[in-house]
């Protein structure tokens, strides 16, 4: 039994959750009402509005015991491995192991949101010199000291190179604290030179023969260390498999995002859909019910535009979102003012796009791992957000910055320029810091204003040439 | 039929009394905002209609705009200030492609279509460096008041460089450049050729004119003339710069009403 569509709070979901049981909803072994995240220190739920299906109510559960899975995994004697400042390539790696889980450190960026500052991590990465001028990212320095969110994994494997300067620095100071990480090099992506072989890479993008070759080589390495890691080899024929895994998990995403961007009315709040989009790259330390947790939800979705229910207005703005919130409390926000995601681009789109199965397995994820948002230059970035606007038919374009994160600081400017000179379409850029509440006002107008101007400009077609 | 706007700002409230039939101002005024935002606004609105001799009920619709507009209780409805000073200042210069705002602790660049729309915007970050608040406390620390700060700026012989984006280290700026000798009048020069360069970043590429400069921080000597150095073009100052919200909010709150006589 399910309502019709909409936002409720915390509290709705504890009558809700009642009623749905009645009903007979059946959970999984990690089900059960979203308060008792809030009872072990997620507090910022109590703000948050989520959607009221049963689906939904699995992706929050799925997400909110990922510590919880980590652990009893290591009871069952699965190897855990980290995998750092990787969007999406060494998972699948990982993946194609047996009694192996991979997971990811850095999603700890979240928890002095998720648990309004009560958890001291920031404090911890503070004394450790890594301090507010770096990415909320630095809080997973923190979590590894106080072992209180994810057990410390086996292994560890980060990128390093053309990735986040601010991750790098953390990760370094992390080995240097005495847990041994196996660097993997990413070289920046460049065009290929004329007189240069040229390979395409998923998203549309291109790069020299010879970078593809340099990030196999670097990917073959890690081949050896998760065989060694693992005790049992890595061949081919299991990573394909696991590529296959991984693309299933895409194009579950791929549907949900066409259907829930294009829906007439909006099918799905902008929370659930970051949550969600986040599994492609992490799994959520399950891949087997990533998959079922998004097929759930997509028969949510698909039910739900078929019968022409929405979750806000019908005339909300269709906003792109660029770069992930540090406070997702922010995403409610947009949707309060009236506007709707229509479009999304976290920082990991190429983790959306289908892993070539046509090609070697090694080859397909160098492929993969070049087609990387963050190892481009911004201006390719700007073009598949222009393009990916475009095919979502976005009315405005918003880039939400993360305070200290070093990518965020020149990129939105070109980002934004780009938008203005090809979509001629409203930019708003913000700046949103883990907790948001003290500048709630100001975001709200600079919110409000964006759709104020885009339901105008509705009225409107005369944009000066 | 009259329309009103309250323009309930950081700094100040302001109110503007229309008459909405002939699109006319019938009395404005503006007094400093406070803590109690919402009996600010009343204590002003009730002026306004006194110094007007109109009544609360003869008022058909109050638009509320600024920082504090969700707060004002006596308004009908909210609307943003960038959505109201564009309106204001289409008002009172129709050809204005480009509004230039700058407020108590917001700056904003918004681009205009021929009807005076809003296609595009910009607004400062979360630092006060490039609004009226950081002015204020420039004024302060060289200890003159805000209105004489364009015309210390204007004695200035070579203007200092102020590096810093931030308000708090552009401060600790200006105490290292007093300490070093370096002159008020040059200081007070930096000071508006760096809140006009951060105006002017807002402003990208593709700056279309004409520019109208509003906001409250365009009633300060020297601020229009340090902008058009910056943009690199003429910029006009909007009539009465520091109500154009206000102003903007009565004209959309007659808008509104004109739209509810023709359903």
């Amino acid at each position: 039994m399910n309502d019709y569509p909409r936002r409720i709070t915390l509290q709705e979901w504890d009558a809700h959750y009642v009623q749905l049981r009645e009903a007979g909803m059946r959970e999984p072994p990690y089900g059960g009402t979203l308060r008792r995240h809030v009872e072990e220190g997620d507090l910022r739920l109590r703000t948050l509005l989520f959607d009221n299906s049963s689906a939904a109510l699995r992706l929050w559960n799925f997400l909110l015991t990922e510590e919880d899975r980590l652990r009893e995994a290591r009871t069952a004697g699965k190897k855990i491995v980290g995998t750092m400042k990787d969007l999406g390539t060494v998972p699948v790696m990982a993946y194609a192991l047996p009694n192996v889980v991979a997971f990811y450190p850095d999603g700890a960026w979240w928890i002095p949101c998720v648990m309004e500052l009560s958890e001291g991590l920031f404090g911890i990465a503070d004394s450790l010199g890594i301090d507010e001028a770096f990415c909320p990212v630095r809080a997973m320095l923190g979590a590894f000291i106080t072992e209180a969110h994810f057990p410390v994994p086996d292994l560890l494997i980060c990128s390093a190179g053309a990735t986040c300067d601010d991750f790098s620095a953390i990760a370094q100071r992390l080995n240097g604290l005495g847990y041994p990480i196996v660097w993997w090099e990413i070289p920046h992506r460049r065009i290929p030179d004329p007189d240069e072989e040229r390979v395409e890479l998923p998203g549309g993008f291109a790069a020299p023969a010879s970078q593809v070759a340099f990030v196999r080589e670097e990917l073959e390495r890690l081949r050896t260390v998760l065989e060694q890691f693992a005790g049992v080899p890595l061949n081919d024929g299991a990573l394909s498999a696991g590529i296959a895994r991984a693309n299933e998990v895409r194009r579950l995403l791929a549907e949900l995002r066409q259907l829930t961007f294009t829906a007439e009315l909006c099918p799905l709040p902008a929370l659930e859909m970051l949550i969600a989009e986040m599994l492609a790259i992490h799994f959520c330390s399950d891949q087997a019910e990533t998959i079922e947790v998004l097929r759930e939800l997509l028969r949510e979705v698909r039910g739900r535009v078929e019968a022409r229910q929405g979750v806000l207005e019908a005339d909300a703005v269709r906003v792109f979102w660029v770069n992930p919130v540090a406070d997702l409390q922010v995403m409610n926000l947009l949707e309060d003012c009236g506007g709707r995601i229509c479009g999304t681009e976290y920082l990991f789109s190429h983790a959306l796009d289908e892993i070539p199965e046509n090609l070697p397995p090694m080859e397909a994820l160098a492929r993969m791992a070049l087609a990387d948002p963050m190892v481009g230059s911004a201006a390719d970035r700007a073009a598949r957000i222009c393009a990916d606007t475009r095919r979502f038919g976005a009315e405005a374009v918003l880039i939400s910055r993360i305070p200290g994160a070093s990518h965020c600081a020149t990129e939105g400017i070109i980002i934004a320029e780009a938008v203005r000179s090809r979509l001629r379409i409203p930019v708003l850029e913000i700046e949103v810091p883990p907790l948001s509440d003290s500048i709630k006002p100001m975001l709200r107008t600079r919110l409000e204003a964006l759709i104020e101007t885009s339901k105008e400009l509705r009225k409107t077609c005369c944009v000066p040439e | 039929m009259l329309c009103a706007g309250i323009d309930a700002g950081s700094r100040a409230i302001k109110v503007v009394l229309l008459n909405a039939d002939e699109r006319q101002v019938i009395a404005s005024g503006c007094a400093d905002q406070g803590v109690h935002h919402d009996s600010l606004a009343m204590r002003l609105f009730e002026e306004v209609l006194e110094r007007a001799g109109c009544r609360r009920e003869g008022v058909s619709r109050i638009v509320a705009t600024g920082y504090a507009r969700n707060a004002v209780n006596v308004a009908d409805t909210t609307v943003t200030e960038i959505t109201c000073h564009a309106c204001g200042v289409h008002h009172l210069v129709p050809d204005a492609m480009t509004v230039v705002e700058i407020g108590g602790q917001d700056s904003k660049l918004l681009r205009l279509n021929r009807d005076g729309v809003v296609f595009d915007f910009a607004m400062n970050d979360r630092c006060a460096a490039g609004t009226g608040r950081f002015l204020e406390m420039v004024a302060a620390r060289l200890e003159v008041e805000l209105q004489a700060l364009g015309m210390l700026a204007a004695k200035s012989q070579k203007p200092a460089a102020i590096s810093s984006m931030c308000a708090v280290f552009a401060e600790t700026e200006i105490i290292g450049l007093l300490a070093s000798g370096v002159s008020r009048e040059d200081i007070a020069a930096g000071v508006q050729a760096s809140i006009a360069a951060r105006v002017a970043s807002m402003a990208g590429r593709n700056l279309n004119p004409p520019v109208v400069f509003t906001g409250g921080v365009a009633m300060i000597p020297g601020m229009t003339k340090a902008l058009e150095a910056a943009l690199g073009q003429p910029v006009s100052v909007a009539p009465s710069p520091q109500m154009t919200g206000a102003l903007g909010a009565a004209l959309i709150a007659s808008r509104q009403m004109a739209q509810k006589g023709s359903r």
